[in-house]
């Protein structure tokens, strides 16, 4: 009988452990913290007010729900009718999920624009499918591709291969284009811009003029067509989609078992010997650690057990956070002048392209942005339960927020950097200030102390073009495998990397399952 | 009487494409709009007894080949030595990095020892890197979507070259494709004005700063010169990179080809969906049986052609070809030496190139500037006084200097180039003084080239020196569109051979060669 040790209960573990469970191998989820989750957890930030405490969105893919069976585990769907809320100093642009509503609203800044939106949008779908079909399998072997890399990589072929000339060479042209220029081509008015190109830079060292950075831009929809909608979806945000995960996998039969910080990954001879948690040693066959490949490495193996090689590779591996959170408890719903309905989605603040570049500016010289360009949600609005009658909680991604300050440290820049906040946010909603009851400041430096992510990288890691794919997280290490045997990475730092989808989850189990390696 | 092929442009790469078609006995006419040859490779006497390289003004990636086939050295082509790169920092200090290895290493250990060890690994990655890349530069680029038999398996090819690769190269190059040209230098070395010096080669010619993803690529291209083992990384051309073009026209002419300068092309002519010849502005009509065009994408496609002749799509492709010019160059007659506050006297340090490039951030900052619309107020800056090789520029005692400037964008945010075109050479002077103070004592003469200027005087459309930014999605098999990289145009018989087709820009002379053999492979047919 195999023992099978998951290190760490975010959506990752949780999903690799059921489907370990489901091929017989029981594994033990260890989660340092005192309640599961990982980065997705919904905590109280203020007596009565309960906000997505990291991110705010849920990509989990369909197969995964449909072979968990999360619907049965307390995942609730629900359609938020906007998609996107952009305030600026000219009102708001809204894209919602009706195509006629939007083009209305896009109408209202620009003819051409809300002419070319749906055809671009079209362009995104097509081309993400093709993306979309690479992240639902293991990353080839560039070395000795076995057969079902090369049946793998047909598929892909005849993905691209079906777009047609012109949307094949638009993947092509795309991947390494700088958003900016991407968002020239199509439209006119800057606030259109800004609204389609700031996911493209969400939670990475990019700006919109850094180029790769149209590809995560379809890499997101990517993502968005696996999981069959909107990441805003999920009816109590991500700390109820990770209970429905955990609860799944407790019934296939996993063991989870929270306030258990791993110490130690014991090697012997090349091998995994099990885990310290505790100071007690936990023997297994098997290890799957959700940690980024920094933390799984550099913190928890002892280093004469990796090559310097691959040691020197992995220090190399770029995972240097450029985002902090700030959730707000509200007494009120803040008046930015539109539909509480219009709000349901996500909210940006960011206004042009000029914006969110200068913001980045700062992050390039180790400052935080002066005036951050702003990623929000306000749960509250579709979830009740959240705060109190007439209460709000908002939900806030601040870019940019280098982990590391050329000057001074977090500690102290904490309080300086929620001034910015609010101050952006009483732009174009005045008056917020007074209706904030009580704040909680995630900076990148908490990120990593208390929440384990090595450079506070959000996505465990750079998702850009030399660290994807077959280059995730390092060459010739992306299929799940380690240096040492019988250990796997399951966590955001593999392919295909973050957004809570449980992809990598699955495709690591998967990958040990399938190879009779367990 | 009609000819075999017209080229329009007499730069290199016109030139080059026009011997090689005239040594395979076709009867060839060679039309350029200025008083002389050259294009962007041209010598010029700006200021009496003094003769410049106006725009380009360095010589590494002239591919051996095309040397050896043309002999160009029996033309007059001569490459001098340019040895090493000099950087001078605020604080007194300096960085110079020569061709001598050893020497190299020990200044490198100055400022660090893990840097100087750094440097020996990073020198044997980058040639193994090169080595990869070479072959690539030579190839008509495939095209994806097609799956054509003979695509594919250029395409496998290149996959199963990269499977030979040993894992480390393979790492690397993967990096070298994707990442920006900091990140990359970040993983071998930690001193600030190695990387920042380093790292410049990746931004030149486009509108990226050196923390882009894209830009580290270009780093490659310093080694190929010395793969080849034919010269230095860096050269200059005895009597200025003119001298390339002279030595390119005088190996076409003796294959017979014919060259008329003053002859600026109009239009040119289209029957049906052929190509036939062109119209001079003159209107003489001159027919051909291929038009090979060396000017950029929008010259040729919106300047000499209707539009309305071309498939919308190739039109709109065209349309958004990114040219964005962002260097300019700033010439100077000299009546001495510069001194520099760090390594004073007239030494060696002054024969290679002089880089202003003290540290990363100073070049992003540069890059910051022209983001937003304006050109940079201290400038990432590339220099070299080729008269203390070549004593021929200038008279005795006196010196020319060249100094490529980035960032300068095409579209400036508040008034033309035209009005800033002082404040700007003023800027480059100022940023000089602040290393070599006497700088402004010993200015003769200044001229000032502008991207508006490179675009009126050469062709080049935005001051793109590259005819077109080098950046991935306009590399390869997208340059210059999409399905179109092939140095063919959707007109039958009319052929591109500029430096906006693959592999692109630079004093390489590939783009020429690779669209010549393309005609004869597609006439012969």
């Amino acid at each position: 009988m195999t023992t099978a040790i998951v290190i760490g209960g975010g959506h990752n573990g949780l999903v690799a452990a059921f489907y370990l469970a489901k091929a017989g191998v029981t594994p033990i989820v260890l989660e340092a913290r005192d309640e599961i989750g990982g980065g997705a957890v919904t905590s109280e930030i203020h007596p009565g007010f309960r906000c997505p405490t990291l991110t705010h969105e849920v990509l989990l893919q369909q197969r995964i729900v449909r072979d968990m069976d999360l619907g049965r585990h307390g995942l609730e769907l629900l359609q938020p009718a906007a998609r996107v809320c952009s305030l600026s100093p000219s009102g708001p642009l809204v894209i919602y999920d009706s195509p006629d509503r939007t083009n209305q609203s896009v109408r209202a800044f620009s003819g051409k624009d809300a002419d070319a939106f749906p055809a671009f949008e079209k362009a995104v779908e097509r081309t993400a499918s093709v993306l979309a079909s690479v992240f639902e399998y293991v990353p080839p072997s560039i070395t000795s591709p076995a057969g079902t890399d090369l049946w793998n990589l047909l598929k892909t072929a005849r993905a691209f291969r079906s777009l047609g000339r012109r949307d094949a060479y638009r993947l092509l042209r795309w991947g390494p284009m700088p958003v900016a220029d991407l968002m020239h081509e199509w439209f006119d008015h800057e606030l259109l811009r800004a609204t389609v190109a700031a996911p493209a830079v969400t939670g990475t060292m990019l700006g919109p003029r850094s180029a790769g950075s149209s590809l995560m831009l379809l890499m997101r929809d990517a993502h968005r067509q696996l999981a069959g909608g909107s990441p805003l979806r999920v009816k109590g945000g991500p700390g109820r989609a990770t209970r429905a995960l955990a609860a799944a996998a407790r019934a296939a039969g996993v063991d989870i078992r929270t306030s258990t910080p791993v110490e130690r990954i014991l090697v012997r001879d090349n091998t995994i010997r099990g885990i310290t948690a505790g100071g007690k040693t936990l023997e297994a066959d098997v290890v799957f650690s959700t940690l980024d490949p920094k933390a799984t490495f550099l913190r928890l193996i002892e280093p004469s057990e990796l090559s310097p090689d691959f040691t020197g590779k992995i220090q190399n591996y770029r995972a240097a956070g450029t985002v902090a959170k700030v959730n707000l408890a509200l007494a009120s719903l803040p008046d930015v002048g539109c539909a509480p309905e219009s709000l349901t989605g996500r909210i940006q603040i960011g206004p042009d392209l000029d914006y969110i570049e200068r913001a980045f500016d700062h992050a390039k010289y180790g400052e935080f942005s002066e005036r951050p360009w702003l990623e929000l949600t306000i749960p509250s609005l579709i979830d009740d339960s959240l705060a109190p009658q007439g209460a709000h909680v908002a939900s806030v991604y601040v870019h940019y927020a280098p982990r590391s300050l050329r000057s001074g440290d977090w500690t102290v820049a904490r309080d300086a950097l929620l001034d910015a906040v609010i101050a952006v946010l009483e732009g174009p909603a005045p008056g917020i200030r007074s209706q904030i009851v009580g704040a909680q400041v995630i900076t990148p430096f908490d990120l990593e102390r208390e929440h384990g992510l090595s450079g506070g990288h959000i996505f465990h890691g750079e998702l850009a073009l030399d660290q994807l794919f077959t280059m995730r997280p390092l060459l010739g290490h992306a299929r799940y495998r380690t240096p040492i045997r019988g250990l796997y990475l399951c966590g955001a730092g593999t392919h295909p990397g973050g957004f809570m989808t449980g992809a990598s989850g699955r495709l690591a189990a998967s990958t040990a399952l399938t190879a009779s390696e367990i | 009487m009609r000819y075999d092929a017209i080229i329009i442009g007499g730069g290199h790469n016109g030139l080059t494409a026009a011997a090689y078609l005239a040594r395979a006995g076709r009867k060839v006419l060679v039309l350029e709009r200025r008083h002389v040859l050259g294009g962007a490779a041209v010598t010029e006497e700006v200021f009496p007894g003094f003769q410049f390289s106006v725009c380009s003004y360095v010589v590494s990636l002239l591919r051996p080949e095309i040397i050896r086939e043309l002999d160009l050295p029996r033309h007059g082509l001569e490459i001098l030595p340019l040895d090493g790169t000099f950087t001078p920092m605020p604080n007194g200090d300096y960085l110079w990095r020569v061709n001598d290895h050893a020497r190299t290493r020990r200044e490198i250990a100055r400022h660090s020892r893990l840097d100087a060890e750094a440097y020996d690994e990073y020198g044997r990655a980058m040639v193994a890197m090169g080595r990869f890349v070479k072959p690539i530069l030579g190839m008509q680029p495939p095209d994806p979507t097609s799956l054509s038999p003979s695509g594919l398996k250029q395409l496998l090819g290149l996959f199963r070259r990269f499977q030979q690769l040993p894992p480390q190269d393979q790492y690397n190059q993967v990096q070298l494709m994707t990442m920006s040209s900091v990140d990359f230098l970040d993983q071998w070395f930690e001193t600030d004005v190695l990387k920042a010096t380093m790292s410049a080669s990746g931004i030149i010619g486009t509108f990226l700063g050196v923390r882009s993803p894209g830009t580290a690529y270009v780093l490659l291209h310093h080694y190929m010169g010395e793969i080849d083992g034919a010269f230095r990384s860096w050269g200059l051309a005895r009597g200025g990179t003119g001298a390339i073009s002279e030595a390119i026209a005088s190996a076409a002419r003796a294959a017979g080809v014919e060259i008329r300068t003053m002859a600026p092309v109009s239009t040119i002519l289209v029957r049906g969906n052929t190509a036939e010849g062109i119209v001079l502005e003159n209107g003489d009509e001159i027919r051909s049986n291929v038009v090979a065009s060396s000017v950029d994408p929008r010259h040729t496609f919106q300047r000499f052609l209707d539009p309305d002749m071309l498939p919308d799509e190739f039109v709109e492709d065209i349309r958004r070809y990114k040219f964005r010019g962002s260097s300019a160059k700033v010439n100077l007659a000299l009546d001495a030496l510069p001194e520099f506050t760090a390594l004073p006297g007239p030494g060696p340090h002054l024969r290679g190139a002089i880089s202003i490039s003290p540290s990363v951030d100073y070049m992003e900052r540069a890059y910051d500037d022209a983001k937003y619309g304006r050109f940079s107020r201290r400038p990432y800056m590339d220099i070299v006084i080729p008269s203390l090789t070549d004593t021929t520029l200038a008279p005795a005692g006196k010196h020319v200097m060249s100094c490529f400037v980035q960032y300068a964008p095409y579209h400036l945010k508040d008034g033309t180039w035209d009005e800033q075109r002082e404040a700007f050479g003023d800027t480059v002077i100022d940023t000089l003084a602040e290393y070599a103070p006497n700088i402004r004592s010993i200015i003769r003469h200044r001229q000032v080239v502008t991207p508006l200027d490179l675009e009126r005087e050469w062709g080049l459309s935005e001051g793109n020196i590259f005819q077109g930014e080098l950046t991935l999605e306009q590399l390869f098999f997208l340059r210059p569109a999409p399905g179109w990289a092939r140095y063919r145009t959707p007109i039958d018989n009319l052929y591109m051979c500029g430096s906006a087709t693959h592999p692109g820009g630079g004093i390489m002379g590939a783009p020429g060669r690779n669209a010549a053999m393309r005609i004869l492979s597609d006439r012969t047919a």
